[in-house]
C-alpha cells in the first residue's frame, strides 16, 4: 500500500509490463493523498470556475419574492381551493396575498417585489427558476437536500464534491469556504461536510471577527519561533524518513504543514478588507450597519473566487429576534428585514463581479431550502412549501434575463417545467463541466453522486 | 462488473412484476460466488522456507509470497514492535517500562506475554470496541435539527467495551445483538444485565425531528438499520434493494422487505437492566411501603364526549407492560403510581398500542415525571405531560398524530421525583373533563433509607408482530404485497419455516449465526485482520457482494473463519492466531525488491506503515502529556464545543482535554462531533464504516501547530519532564523514550537541544522553550504513524 511516488515514477518510466499500469494507476491516487485540491480536468468545458451559493436559510418565500400570483389578492382570506398537504406546523389557515408589490425590471421585464429594489436591477444577468422542487418539509432534511442531495445527515456537500472533481486553484486556501456571520442553518455542520469523501473537501467555516478560520493564528509570540519549530520539525521527520524509509502518506504528512503555513499566512490578508476602496465598501453596504454583515460576507466570497477558492457559501446573517428566512409569523417584518440585509450585498457582489470581468467565470446562486405556503399561518406567516418555490443563478455560464417554470395560480405547486434539487445540482456541475454521472465516489458498493440516480441538466437556463 | 451482475440475474427490468422477482434470481447460480460458498477449512500449503512458518498464516502467505519469487521482510525490531502491537490492541503508547521488560525478557515466549498481556488489559475492549462502535454508527444524541439527546446511550458502549474485555463468543455478541432483550437475563455484570443493552444497537442512527411524514421517517430509520445489519454483520449492501432488487448481489427487494418487517415488528424503548439479583434487592427495599396508596381515585368519566381510554381500575396493569420496579405489579386505588413507594423508584408503564382517533389526549395526572404521547414512534417536546403538586387534567394536543398509531408512556426514571396517574381519556374538544378537584395526592414517601437505583438502556421491545410491504420503487406510500419474515433468500434458503413467536428477531439471530451461514465469520475475521495488517483480505471490508473487492488469499480467509467457528467464536483466539505469526512481526521498512514487485503490498511482503486513527492520536497526546485518565466506563464527558462548531441544539461545552478521558468516552453528539477526530478521519456515524479514511488536511497540520489542546499538553508534558529529569541530555532521553519508545539519536538530541537553549534565551526561561520542544515531537510523523 505504501511506497515513494519516485520509485513509482521510475518504475512507471520502466515500463514492467502489468506492474507498471498497477503503478501508474496508483500513482495518481497517491498524487491525490499528497494534493488532494490539485486541478483535475473537467468532463467538458467548463463555463464556471467558481460557484458563490447565497444560501437563503429558512426558505424566503417565492409569492412575496419573484413569482406573484394575483389570485392570492383576489382569494385573500379564503379557503384555498386546490389539495392541502401536511405542513410543519399543520396550522393553515386561508389565502393570503403578498405585504408587497411587484414591478417589471429590465429589458427582460422579470417580476420582482419592492423586497429587492437593488437585485432587481440586475434581473437582466438572471436566470430566475419559478419551479423548484424538493422532497422534505423540514428544514433539516430540505437542508441537507440542497447541499448534499440527500435528506439524511452525513453525505458530501455540494462543495465538497465540487472540490472533490475539479481541485482548487487556490493552493494556500481551502477549495470549499462557508462565511458565517453567527447563523449555521438547521443540520448543523453536516451541511457542509465531506460525508464519505475525504476530509480534504469537507467545508472551512471562515467567521467574522478576528480568528476567522479555526487553528489558523500561530501562538508563538513571533513567527520566527514558529519557524524555527518548523525547521527542527522538519530536520527530525527527515532523518527518520532516510534511516527507516518513507512512503507517500509520509511525505504527503510533511508537505502538509508547508501548506498549512501558506494558509496561515494567506487568510489575515484575505479577511482584511481595509485594501478595497471607499465605492467597493459603499457598492456591498459595508458602509451601512444593517447591510454590513452580508456586505462583508459578500465582498469576501469575491475575494475567494479571485483568489481561486472552487466553492464559496455565503450563510444569511443572523438578524437579532429573527429566525431566518422561517416567517411562520410577522412575515411582514421578518421578510423585509432579511430582504433589506442582503439585497443591497447581493447586487453589489453581481455588479463588482460583473465589473471585474469575474461574473462571466463566477456561478452565482441564490436561494434557500424551500419556499413558503400560499395560504397564511396565523394570519400573517407562512408555513414551509418544498413543492414550488423560487431560486435563481446569475453569471458562469447561467443565461441572463430568463424565467424559466412555473407554479400554479396561488404559486403553491411548480406545475411547468419542474426543476428538483437534483436538476439544480446537475446544471451546477455541468457549467463546472462535470458531468453528474461520471462524478462518483466509491461507498456502500456503490458508486455515489451527488444526484443519487437523479438529475437533468435545465439546458434552456444555459447560455 | 454489470456484465457480472447480469449472469447472477436479469430480474431489474422486469421490476414492475416485484412479485415474481425474487424468482427471477437464480439462486443457486449465485451462491457459486466465492462469499456464498460455505466455509471449509484449507490446510497450510507446502512452503519452501517453512523456518519462517509461526502458524498457519505465514503459511498461506509465503505461499504467495515464493510463487512470486519473492520474500518477507526481515523481522522488525522489538521496539517497533512493542509500539506496533500495543496501539493495535490498547490504542496507546507503550509506556518505557512495558519496553524495558520486553527489552529485558530473552525468553522465546516475551512477545507472547507482551499480546497476553495487552489482551488481558481493559484498554483493549476500549481499542476494539471502539472498532466495534464504528460498524453501527454508534452516537449519542438524534442528530437532525435539534440533537436531541439519545438516553443512555452510553451504556451500549460500555457494553460493548465489556464485551470485548470479556471475550463473548461473536456468534453470542450478534445474537444479543438483534435479540438480547428476548434472551435469559443470564449474563450478568456488576448489578446489570448484559444482552438487553446490546439491542442498542438498533436505536444509534439518526432520528428527525418532528417530521412531516412520519411513515417515510420510519421508512428511512428501517433502511438505516436494514443497511447496517447488512453491512456490520454480512458485509453484503442490502439496503440497496430497498426500491429494486440489488443490481449486483443476489438479494431480491422481497428479501430487504422480509428484514424489514423484524424491524417493524419491533421498537424502542428505555428497559430496565437490573440484573435479577439487583431486581430483589430493590424490591425488597420498596417493599416496606406497599399498598399505601398516597390517592383514592377518582370516579370514572361518564361523559359520553369523552371515549375513556384507561381508568386503572384492575387489580393488574392489564394490557400496559412496566418495566422497572417502581409501579409495583398493579395499580393501587384505581391509580399507576411511580411513588407508592417512595420517589426513588424507576420504572416505565407503556401502553397497548392503539389507533389515533380523536385530538386530543387527556390525562389526569399528578407528580414532576413525565406521560409521552408516542406516535409512529416519535415523539417530541408537544406530547410529554408533567403533572403537579395536586391531580389534574393535563392534555396533549395529537393534531399531527391523527390516524396514526401510538402509544403512551408514563415514565419515571428520576430519583427525585414520581408520576401518579388516575385516568386516560380521548376527545375531540379541546376542553378535558371537568375535574370536581376532591382528591389531592400525598407527596411520595420518603424513605428511611434510600432505595438502590435501577438502570436503564435503550433496548428494543416487542411490538405488533407483522411483515412489511414491499414499498413499490421504494416509495412509503404505493404498498405491494407484504413480505413473510425471513432471512436472506440466498443464505437461509428459499424454505425457511415461518416466524412463529412475536417479531421474530431471536429466530433471525439464530439464523444469522447459524455456522452454515458463510459471511458472519468471514465478515468479522477479516474486519480484525483488517486492523492487524492494515489491509482486509478482501479489501472493501464491508462488502463481499459482486462490486467488492475478490479476496486476495482466499483460502486464508476460510481457514481463519473456519477455525474461528471451531474454536468457539473467541476474538481473543483469533488475536493470537495472527499476532503470534512471523507476518505480524514483519518490518514495515519500505524500498526492498519485493515493494518493487508488489507495490501495493497486497501479498503483505512486509508490514504496512499506517497513520494512527484520530482517537489513538488524541489519547497519545495525554498519555505523554502524562494526563491521561485511565478511568472505565460511565457517562460521557461532552464534547469540547469550539468557535467553529455552530448551530441548533448546541450543547454546553465540555473541557477541552475530556477531563483526561480516553477518546471513546468523548460524548458523539451527531452535530457536534469533536473537531479534531473530524480533521482525522473519524467516521461520521450514517452507518457502518469499517475502514475509515487517513487522509491528509492542512487543517490536520493547523490543528497540530496552533491548537488550544496541543499547547496545553505540550506544556504539561513539558512541564512534568522539567520536575522528574533535570539534565537537558538525558530529559530529551526520556521524551523520545515515552513518544516513541526508542533511544534518541545523538544527532537529535543535539537538534533539540539546540533549539532549546535558543529559545530558554529568548523566553528568558525554560518552561515555555520546552512546552516547544514537546509540541514539535508531538508533530512529527513518528508521533502518528506506526511503523
Amino acid at each position: 500500500m505504501s511506497f515513494t511516488r519516485r520509485e513509482l515514477l521510475c518504475r512507471g518510466a520502466n515500463g514492467i509490463g502489468g506492474l507498471a499500469i498497477a503503478a501508474m494507476a496508483a500513482t495518481s491516487e497517491h498524487d491525490r493523498v499528497l494534493h488532494p485540491l490539485a486541478v483535475q480536468p473537467t468532463h467538458h468545458r467548463a463555463r464556471a470556475k467558481s460557484v458563490i451559493f447565497l444560501y437563503m436559510d429558512g426558505g424566503p418565500s417565492q409569492v412575496d419574492t419573484f413569482d406573484p400570483k394575483p389570485r392570492l389578492a383576489r382569494e385573500h382570506g379564503k379557503p384555498l381551493q386546490i389539495p392541502m398537504p401536511p405542513t410543519q406546523f399543520n396550522d393553515n389557515g386561508n389565502v393570503m396575498q403578498s405585504y408587497w408589490n411587484f414591478r417589471k425590471h429590465g429589458e427582460c421585464g422579470a417580476d420582482v417585489s419592492e423586497l429587492f429594489p437593488h437585485v432587481a436591477t440586475c434581473v437582466d444577468d438572471l436566470a430566475i427558476v419559478r419551479s423548484m422542487v424538493a422532497d422534505n418539509s423540514e428544514h433539516t432534511a430540505a437542508n441537507y437536500l440542497m447541499h448534499t442531495g440527500f435528506s439524511m445527515q452525513g453525505r458530501p456537500s455540494m462543495g465538497s464534491w465540487v472540490t472533490y472533481g475539479l481541485g482548487s486553484e487556490s493552493q494556500s486556501l481551502p477549495g470549499f469556504v462557508v462565511l458565517d456571520s453567527g447563523l449555521i442553518p438547521p443540520g448543523g455542520m453536516d451541511n457542509f461536510g465531506s460525508g464519505f469523501l475525504p476530509a480534504a473537501y469537507q467545508g472551512t467555516l471562515l467567521r467574522r471577527g478576528a480568528k476567522p478560520i479555526a487553528n489558523v493564528e500561530p501562538r508563538e509570540a513571533s513567527p520566527e519561533i514558529q519557524q524555527e519549530k518548523l525547521a527542527l520539525l522538519s530536520r527530525l521527520n527527515r532523518g527518520v524518513l532516510d534511516r527507516l524509509g518513507s512512503v507517500t502518506e509520509l511525505d504527503a504528512t510533511i508537505s502538509n504543514y508547508e501548506l498549512a503555513f501558506r494558509m496561515q499566512s494567506a487568510v489575515p490578508g484575505l479577511a482584511d478588507i481595509s485594501g478595497e476602496s471607499k465605492a467597493t465598501l459603499e457598492l456591498y453596504g459595508i458602509d451601512k450597519p444593517e447591510t454590513e454583515a452580508y456586505g462583508r460576507q459578500c465582498l469576501l466570497a469575491r475575494r475567494l473566487v479571485e483568489r481561486g477558492v472552487r466553492f464559496v457559501e455565503a450563510l444569511t446573517p443572523a438578524l437579532k429576534g429573527l429566525d431566518r428566512w422561517d416567517q411562520h409569523g410577522n412575515l411582514l417584518e421578518g421578510h423585509t428585514r432579511n430582504a433589506k440585509a442582503t439585497d443591497k450585498p447581493v447586487a453589489g457582489l453581481l455588479k463588482d463581479l460583473k465589473a471585474r470581468g469575474l461574473l462571466d467565470q463566477t456561478l452565482v446562486v441564490w436561494g434557500g431550502e424551500f419556499g413558503r405556503t400560499p395560504m397564511s399561518q396565523g394570519g400573517v406567516g407562512r408555513d414551509h412549501n418544498p413543492f414550488g418555490f423560487t431560486m435563481w443563478l446569475a453569471g458562469g455560464g447561467a443565461k441572463g434575463g430568463v424565467t424559466h417554470g412555473a407554479t400554479d395560480d396561488y404559486g403553491y405547486y411548480a406545475v411547468e417545467n419542474k426543476v428538483h434539487v437534483h436538476d439544480l445540482h446537475a446544471t451546477i456541475l455541468h457549467l463546472l463541466g462535470m458531468d453528474h454521472k461520471r462524478l462518483t465516489f466509491r461507498f456502500s458498493g456503490r458508486d455515489m453522486r451527488l444526484t443519487d440516480v437523479h438529475g437533468e441538466v435545465v439546458r434552456s437556463i444555459l447560455s | 462488473m454489470g456484465a457480472t451482475a447480469a449472469h447472477v440475474r436479469v430480474a431489474f427490468l422486469l421490476l414492475p412484476a416485484l412479485a415474481l422477482s425474487a424468482a427471477a434470481i437464480d439462486f443457486d447460480r449465485a451462491r457459486k460466488f466465492w462469499s456464498f460458498q460455505p466455509i471449509k477449512d484449507h490446510p497450510a500449503p507446502a512452503v519452501r522456507n517453512s523456518k519462517w512458518v509461526e502458524s498457519s498464516i505465514d503459511a498461506f502467505l509465503l505461499e504467495k509470497l515464493e510463487s512470486r519469487g519473492l520474500a518477507p521482510a526481515p523481522p522488525a525490531d522489538r521496539r517497533t514492535l512493542i509500539r506496533r502491537v500495543t496501539f493495535d490492541l490498547t490504542g496507546l503508547p507503550p509506556t518505557p517500562g512495558d519496553v524495558a521488560a520486553f527489552l529485558a525478557d530473552s525468553s522465546p515466549k516475551a512477545f507472547e506475554t507482551v499480546v497476553e498481556r495487552l489482551l488481558a488489559s481493559p484498554h483493549y475492549g476500549e481499542r476494539w470496541g471502539r472498532h466495534w462502535l464504528d460498524l453501527v454508527r454508534y452516537a449519542e444524541t438524534d442528530g437532525h435539527e435539534f440533537d436531541v439527546d439519545k438516553p443512555n446511550a452510553w451504556r451500549y458502549r460500555d457494553y460493548v467495551i465489556r464485551a470485548f474485555n470479556n471475550d463473548v463468543p461473536y456468534n453470542r455478541f450478534v445474537i444479543e445483538q438483534l435479540a438480547g432483550d428476548l434472551l435469559p437475563k443470564d449474563r450478568v455484570t456488576g448489578d446489570i444485565e448484559e444482552p438487553t443493552i446490546a439491542t442498542g444497537f438498533y436505536w444509534l442512527g439518526e432520528v428527525i425531528n418532528t417530521p412531516v411524514d412520519t411513515f417515510q421517517a420510519i421508512a428511512d430509520r428501517t433502511d438505516n438499520q436494514v443497511d447496517v445489519i447488512g453491512k456490520s454483520l454480512l458485509g453484503l449492501t442490502v439496503a440497496c434493494a430497498r426500491c429494486h432488487d440489488h443490481k449486483f448481489d443476489p438479494i431480491p427487494t422481497s428479501d430487504y422487505y422480509a428484514l424489514a418487517g423484524f424491524l417493524e415488528s419491533s421498537r424502542l424503548r428505555q428497559a430496565a437492566v437490573d440484573s435479577p439479583a439487583r431486581a430483589v434487592e430493590i424490591r425488597g427495599a420498596l417493599a416496606h411501603l406497599e399498598g399505601h396508596p398516597r390517592a383514592a381515585g377518582a370516579p370514572p368519566v361518564k361523559d359520553p364526549s369523552y371515549e375513556v381510554f384507561e381508568g386503572f381500575d384492575g387489580v393488574d396493569f392489564s394490557t400496559w407492560t412496566s418495566t422497572g420496579l417502581a409501579f409495583g405489579s398493579g395499580p393501587v386505588s384505581g391509580i399507576a403510581d411511580s411513588g407508592r413507594y417512595s420517589n426513588n423508584g424507576q420504572g416505565i408503564l407503556i401502553s397497548k398500542q392503539f389507533q389515533i382517533k380523536k385530538r386530543y389526549i387527556h390525562v389526569r395526572m399528578a407528580g414532576g415525571a413525565t406521560v409521552k404521547l408516542i406516535a409512529d414512534e416519535y415523539t417530541n417536546a408537544g406530547r410529554i405531560l408533567t403533572g403537579g403538586d395536586q391531580f389534574a387534567w393535563k392534555t396533549i394536543d395529537a393534531r399531527m398524530g391523527v390516524g396514526n398509531v401510538g402509544y403512551l408512556a408514563i415514565e419515571d426514571l428520576d430519583r427525585e421525583q414520581s408520576v401518579a396517574v388516575d385516568q386516560i381519556c380521548f376527545s375531540d374538544q379541546k376542553a378535558p373533563p371537568p375535574d370536581r378537584g376532591e382528591n389531592g395526592i400525598a407527596p411520595p414517601p420518603v424513605p428511611g433509607a434510600t432505595a438502590p437505583p435501577s438502570t436503564f438502556a435503550m433496548a428494543a421491545t416487542e411490538s405488533l408482530p407483522k411483515d412489511a410491504p414491499i414499498h413499490i420503487r421504494g416509495n412509503h406510500k404505493t404498498h405491494g404485497p407484504a413480505v413473510p419474515r425471513r432471512f436472506l433468500t440466498v443464505i437461509g434458503g428459499e424454505n425457511q419455516p415461518p416466524i412463529s413467536t412475536g417479531s421474530g428477531r431471536l429466530e433471525l439471530a439464530r439464523r444469522i449465526t447459524d455456522t452454515s451461514n458463510p459471511l458472519l465469520a468471514r465478515v468479522i475475521v477479516n474486519r480484525v485482520w483488517k486492523h492487524h495488517f492494515g489491509r482486509g483480505i478482501v479489501e472493501t471490508v464491508d462488502n463481499f457482494g459482486l462490486t467488492g473487492e475478490p479476496p486476495s488469499h482466499r483460502e486464508l480467509l476460510d481457514h481463519l473463519a473456519y477455525q474461528f467457528m471451531a474454536g468457539g467464536w473467541s476474538i481473543k483466539k483469533l488475536h493470537r492466531r495472527m499476532l503470534l505469526s512471523s507476518a505480524y512481526r514483519m518490518s514495515s521498512r519500505p524500498g526492498g525488491a519485493a515493494d518493487a514487485a508488489d507495490p501495493l503490498n497486497k501479498l503483505l511482503h512486509r508490514m504496512p506503515i499506517r497513520r494512527l486513527e484520530a482517537e489513538a492520536i488524541r489519547d497519545s497526546l495525554l498519555a505523554v502529556a502524562g494526563d491521561l485518565d485511565r478511568t472505565l466506563y460511565g457517562p460521557s464527558v461532552p464534547p469540547y464545543v469550539s468557535a467553529f462548531m455552530d448551530g441548533r441544539g448546541k450543547p454546553k461545552s465540555g473541557p477541552i482535554d475530556g477531563a483526561g478521558r480516553r477518546s471513546i468516552y468523548i460524548q458523539v453528539r451527531r452535530n457536534y462531533l469533536t473537531d479534531m477526530f473530524l480533521t482525522f478521519d473519524y467516521p461520521l456515524p450514517i452507518t457502518t464504516i469499517g475502514r475509515r479514511g487517513a487522509s491528509t488536511v492542512p487543517s490536520q497540520a493547523l490543528w497540530m501547530m496552533n491548537s488550544e489542546l496541543i499547547a496545553l499538553q505540550a506544556e504539561r508534558w513539558a512541564c512534568r519532564v522539567l520536575d522528574a529529569v533535570p539534565a537537558p541530555e538525558a530529559r530529551v532521553a526520556r521524551l523520545y523514550e515515552e513518544a516513541f519508545g526508542r533511544s534518541v539519536l545523538p544527532e537529535e538530541t543535539r537538534e533539540i537541544l539546540a533549539m532549546a537553549s535558543s529559545l530558554t534565551a529568548r523566553y528568558g526561561g525554560e518552561a515555555r522553550a520546552w512546552a516547544d520542544v514537546c509540541q514539535v515531537l508531538m508533530n512529527t510523523t513518528e508521533f502518528i504513524f506506526i511503523r
